[in-house]
């Protein structure tokens, strides 16, 4: 109790005084096996998990993609075998203006959102190091509530504040004075505005809710990175007169860049593949101007008449750009510790 | 089209005998006779096994109880015990997916009558055809089996057939002393009129646009003379720029830019437009009687039977507006192992005393020719009748359902048009290559 930081950092030693006198013991106890081999056996389990639940479906996925694949092929009752139908799921996919839609959406939604709550987060984080202890306890309990809603329940959350009729964004619009109002929209009364009808309006609503439900795991991320900046790097930059977004940018940050990486390829992965949020505010797939990639994948593979194979090929195109842009993103990054 | 004419010959039929004074009761045999027009050599053969039976809507008391009576008779007669499930029909498509894919589906399935097609083409459903043409269900006219006999062979049996109307606040009209509308204008009035006493949140005639929402544009469509598409050849050709089709299409979306239906409520379906009205906030809107006991639940009690009526949907171009040729079939699921077992299921669902009773206790137009002709007399049935003199259907192929559902051609047609981003032209064209393409796929 006495030095935590130590007690973290041992890890498996913490628990140790009795463990003491085992130690000596170990090397003749892992001779058995060539060490070298030990880290691969402890993999074992989990690759396993990973191959049956991840890897497969993925390769099976990839395989779909160039078949014609509907019912009759994937039932377990005397299957028919899948056409094989080369690139033309992809060909018809490119053809189609709801795919190009769909990508335009994908892309805006997550580089919209993916600023929104890394800047959200981390300023709500670096807040909440400036408060007492138990204030920013009570503050990350609160906001923890609101990552810890499940994506179908966030999608009815916001769905029922954004109501046309009885949601309480409108009611709060109308309540602005109108001149504001006016100024700030171009319009007084809210009243019944729709805001679910549209695609712009729609992704609005479902930046909220995705912005509102992440940003806490980012601002907790983030609180605990500026935990681990000694103080005396903000002792000196006081001493020296240093504004506080100086010291932000100086120290703060360039400090804090391992952690922003991992939080900015994590977001990047979870916006682009929102689903459930969007599903729940357009009530299923509905307007398909608002569809997104996982939409769209979805409506094509399980909305009558199933077409798996095509559903398949848009979901091995989010992925190829989801490796393309994380790819960039952790070269980038690496060059740049490079550098440093 | 055939469903055509067979749904006027039905209803000629139905109305001749109804002005000849058909004296006839529609009330159902005694329980007894059931057993012997029942296949009673199947007798306890299959005790002690289980069906499983899909039955589509909500569970309300009288659907319940017809089906409480019906799987208690069919114990009697064959042994087995029936487990019985109701899904909801805006999930419909998705369980049949799921239950196709997963192969976790029911034995006998009820279906609606323009999803045979797409069923029967993800080979979801068993053929029954020696079925139809002995006992009871060689009355059933062979031109009600248009959508459901595919390369020769039947694949379901119509249980009860439905048109739709307007269903209305009978007690608004009443307060508001409203006349029951006979043209398009009175309806447009009515709605004006509801809405300026009840409210502006209220939709005077609601606009459906989500997956049934050609139940509603179809009837308006056609009731200019338009249509969807017509085959010539072995080619869908769509119809959907015609001067006619886009009169009823203006029609349709003028619900909404004329303020009889809420701009925010674009992709409502029957079922949310039902749930809707039954808390006071739709006064008039197209659908079958069937939503009546639901209203009755939705509404706990508040809204009753009593302060609801329909009347056929008037033609803008004057007259009654054509209504969709609906109805429900039953069909034995594709991959059933009680193949036997279904079959006596369905025979005895279907036969004279049973598909009557469907009909009459769902609020449905009983497929048997006597029995539709002793109803037409019915105040209730008669806006339905009315219909169904005129009712059409959409074009009987199965990727309709991707066009009309799915892919929500139309739908997002109209919303386009709404929304001011597209004129009813452009939109319409856009449509019309689109629903050329899924069809012809």
């Amino acid at each position: 109790m006495t030095d935590t930081s130590i007690a973290r950092r041992g890890g498996g030693h913490a628990s140790a005084p009795s463990g003491r006198p085992r130690r000596s013991h170990r090397p003749q106890k892992a001779s058995g096996l060539n060490p070298k081999l030990i880290p691969y056996v402890l993999l074992i389990p989990g690759v396993l998990v990973m191959a049956a639940l991840l890897l497969y479906p993925m390769i099976q996925a990839g395989i779909m993609s160039f078949q014609k694949v509907g019912i009759p092929q994937i039932r377990d009752v005397n299957p028919r075998p899948a056409d094989w139908v080369g690139w033309e799921n992809y060909t018809k996919i490119f053809e189609n203006d709801i795919f190009w839609s769909a990508l335009r959406n994908t892309l805006v939604f997550a580089f919209v959102t993916v600023s929104l709550t890394l800047i959200v987060g981390t300023g709500v984080g670096v807040l909440l190091q400036q408060l007492s202890k138990r204030m920013s306890t009570v503050l990350i309990v609160g906001i923890m509530f609101a990552w810890a809603v499940p994506p179908v329940a966030q999608g009815v959350i916001w769905r029922w504040l954004f109501d046309a009729e009885a949601g309480i964004v409108n009611w709060a619009l109308n309540l602005l004075p109108d001149f504001l109002s006016t100024a700030l929209f171009g319009r007084a009364d809210w009243t019944g505005v729709p805001w679910l009808n549209e695609a712009y309006t729609v992704y609005i609503a479902l930046i909220m809710t995705v912005v509102w439900a992440s940003f806490p795991f980012i601002a907790v991320s983030v609180l605990a990175g500026l935990k681990s900046i000694p103080n005396e790097l903000y002792e000196a930059a006081r001493v020296d007169g240093s504004s506080p977004w100086r010291t932000f940018r100086t120290i703060t940050f360039p400090l804090l860049k391992p952690v922003f990486a991992v939080l900015t390829i994590l977001s990047i992965i979870w916006d682009f593949k929102v689903f459930s949020q969007l599903y729940v505010l357009l009530n299923g797939p509905t307007n398909r101007e608002a569809f997104n990639l996982s939409m769209f994948s979805y409506a094509e593979a399980f909305r009558p008449p199933p077409k798996m194979g095509s559903g398949a090929a848009i979901a091995v195109i989010l992925t190829i750009i989801l490796l393309i842009v994380t790819a960039f993103y952790v070269r980038q990054m690496i060059k740049s510790e490079e550098v440093q | 089209m055939k469903i055509v004419k067979i749904a006027g010959v039905t209803a000629a039929l139905a109305l001749g005998v109804a002005a000849c004074g058909g004296g006839e009761t529609a009330e159902p045999a005694p329980a007894a006779s059931a057993a012997e027009s029942a296949p009673a050599a199947a007798g306890p053969k299959f005790a002690g096994q289980t069906l499983t039976m899909w039955r589509l809507g909500d569970s309300n008391p009288p659907a319940q109880a017809y089906m409480d009576d019906l799987n208690a008779e069919f114990q009697k007669v064959t042994g087995a015990t029936v487990k019985l499930e109701w899904i909801p029909w805006p999930q419909v498509n998705d369980k049949f997916t799921a239950a196709a894919a997963g192969g976790a589906g029911p034995d006998v399935t009820e279906i609606g009558n323009d999803q045979v097609p797409l069923w029967v083409s993800q080979e979801a459903l068993s053929p029954i055809t020696p079925l139809t043409s002995a006992g009871d269900q060689a009355q059933i006219p062979k031109n009600l089996f248009g959508l459901e006999t595919i390369d020769g062979e039947v694949y379901a049996v119509p249980w009860g057939a439905g048109t739709r109307a307007v269903l209305y606040r009978k007690d608004w009209f009443d307060e508001l002393k409203i006349e029951v509308p006979k043209t398009w204008d009175e309806v447009t009035a009515a709605a004006k009129k509801i809405q300026d006493e009840k409210g502006k949140d209220v939709d005077g005639f609601a606009f459906n646009g989500g997956s049934d929402a050609n139940h509603l544009l179809g009837a308006m469509a056609w009731s200019e003379g338009g249509d969807y598409a017509v085959k010539e050849g072995d080619k869908w050709v769509g119809k959907l720029t015609d001067p006619t089709f886009k009169a009823g299409f203006e029609t349709y979306t003028s619900l909404v830019t004329g303020g009889l239906s809420g701009k925010s409520r674009l992709t409502q379906n029957t079922v949310d437009i039902r749930t809707r009205f039954a808390n006071d906030k739709v006064g008039m809107y197209l659908t079958a009687s069937w939503d009546i006991p639901g209203i009755e639940t939705d509404s706990k009690g508040k809204v009753k039977a009593d302060q609801l009526a329909f009347f056929p949907l008037p033609a803008k171009s004057g007259g009654e507006a054509p209504a969709f040729f609906g109805g429900n079939d039953i069909a034995v699921w594709g991959t059933t192992k009680n193949t036997e077992l279904a079959n006596e299921y369905i025979k005895l669902a279907t036969s004279k005393q049973w598909a009557d009773r469907y009909a009459k206790d769902g609020g449905l137009l009983p497929v048997y020719p006597d029995t539709l002709a002793s109803l037409a007399s019915d105040p209730v049935q008669a806006p339905f009748a009315a219909a169904f003199a005129k009712a059409r259907s959409f074009p009987a192929d199965p990727n309709w359902t991707e066009a009309g559902e799915t892919k929500a051609v139309l739908q997002n047609a109209a919303r386009s048009v709404i929304e001011g981003k597209a004129s009813a032209d452009e939109a319409l064209a856009t449509a019309n290559k689109e629903l050329e393409d899924i069809l012809n796929q």
